[in-house]
């Protein structure tokens, strides 16, 4: 967790992830919650930057008072460990109570011939259930970064192994964009994250929360320049073992200029994006200044 | 092949909303990526998807198109070459 930068990994050494899946597979993720809020996140918070970045959203995006922002960027960190643990727990082999809403929206793409996106945030815990929206007709190919830690991308290569869902790698040649490229022509389904710049130099700036802040601009051009269909994904936290993914269709005009249509693109994902926020605002986990 | 360097050039700047670009502004010979046109690895996407739209050219493989994505010249060459369309 950093103030200015993501580093684009997730927290902790190979040692310490390898032994939270052995942990998990035999004691309940609610001991490990207890365990979290008690003795991980007060530390965290003294230690880490993330409760400034924290608790400047709660103040100037939510307009919470002194005593509020201060409790809530405590939940959030207490959320955001709970979305750590589940995620171990997954890679342990335990499951999750998960309801969708919107599922006939993908149900539509994915018995249609043609690819579509996932746009999936850093909200919630998209990872433990966004790739089950599965399809026999259709491949699921996630974008993801390649400066994740070896043992992350080693749980997730044994988890997507059981699936119908393919990793591409963003690296430095240009040969992810090959297989993005051919995966939209195969008709497969591409799951991008959509809220942070790693890797691109070019961004666009869009008001969100109230204020501007800069996307990618690499998943709103892949979209409109073969006039894909997209829908916004975010799996949020209902309940302690429960979660609920939200399936919403982003819609924009494909007849008008690709300027406009990238611009429609956008504000209707920033539009779900704070939808989803103000349903849900402990559970936002961009760690680092957002807004400048 | 002039009136293909120029057809390219429009294409790429109303692909990429270079809206302060005229093709007068592109040399042939400039890099494209890095620093010359400034291009960057989402719009190498676009390059490959102009290719497979205006010309029926699918490349192959990341090497191949860093070659041919040098300059408005080596893409020009390249279509000459392989165009279905």
């Amino acid at each position: 967790m950093a103030d200015k930068a993501w580093a684009g990994t997730t927290y902790g050494g190979s040692k310490m992830h390898r032994y939270l899946v052995t942990t998990l597979r035999y004691i309940d993720v609610r001991l490990l919650y207890g365990f979290a809020a008690i003795f991980v996140v007060p530390v965290c918070l003294v230690l880490n930057e993330s409760r400034k970045t924290a608790y400047r959203y709660f103040r100037d995006r939510h307009q919470y008072g002194r005593c509020k922002a201060m409790w809530t960027t405590y939940v959030n960190h207490c959320k955001f460990a709970q979305v750590v643990i589940d995620k171990f727990a997954m890679y342990a082999g335990k499951t999750f109570d998960v309801k969708v809403e919107g599922l006939e929206h993908f149900n539509a793409l994915a018995n249609g011939e043609e690819g579509f996106l996932h746009l999936s945030s850093h909200i919630g815990n998209y990872e433990i259930a966004g790739y089950t929206l599965g399809s026999d007709k259709k491949t699921i190919q996630a974008v993801v970064y390649a400066f994740e830690k070896a043992s992350v991308m080693q749980n997730r290569n044994n988890m997507f192994s059981k699936t119908n869902v393919s990793m591409i790698t963003l690296k430095e040649d240009m040969s992810h964009l090959f297989e993005i490229d051919q995966a939209i022509c195969k008709g497969d389904i591409i799951s991008f994250p959509t809220d942070r710049c790693m890797g691109q130099t070019k961004v666009v700036e869009a008001l969100f929360m109230g204020a501007k802040a800069k996307f990618p601009q690499g998943p709103f051009s892949v979209a409109t320049m073969r006039s894909l269909n997209v829908l916004a994904v975010n799996v949020m936290k209902t309940g302690l073992t429960q979660y609920t993914i939200y399936v919403t269709p982003l819609v924009y005009d494909k007849s008008q200029p690709r300027k406009v249509q990238m611009q429609q693109l956008i504000a209707a994902y920033t539009a779900e994006l704070e939808r989803q926020l103000k349903q849900y605002p402990t559970q936002w986990y961009n760690f680092y200044d957002f807004w400048n | 092949m002039e009136q293909l360097v120029l057809t390219l050039k429009e294409q790429i700047i109303e692909t990429l909303n270079l809206e302060e670009i005229t093709p007068d502004d592109i040399e042939n010979d400039a890099p494209l990526f890095g620093d010359g046109l400034g291009l960057d690895s989402i719009d190498a996407l676009e390059l490959i998807v102009i290719l497979d739209k205006y010309y029926g050219i699918k490349l192959g493989s990341p090497a191949e198109a860093k070659e041919i994505f040098t300059s408005i010249n080596t893409i020009a060459d390249y279509v000459v070459k392989n165009r279905t369309k």
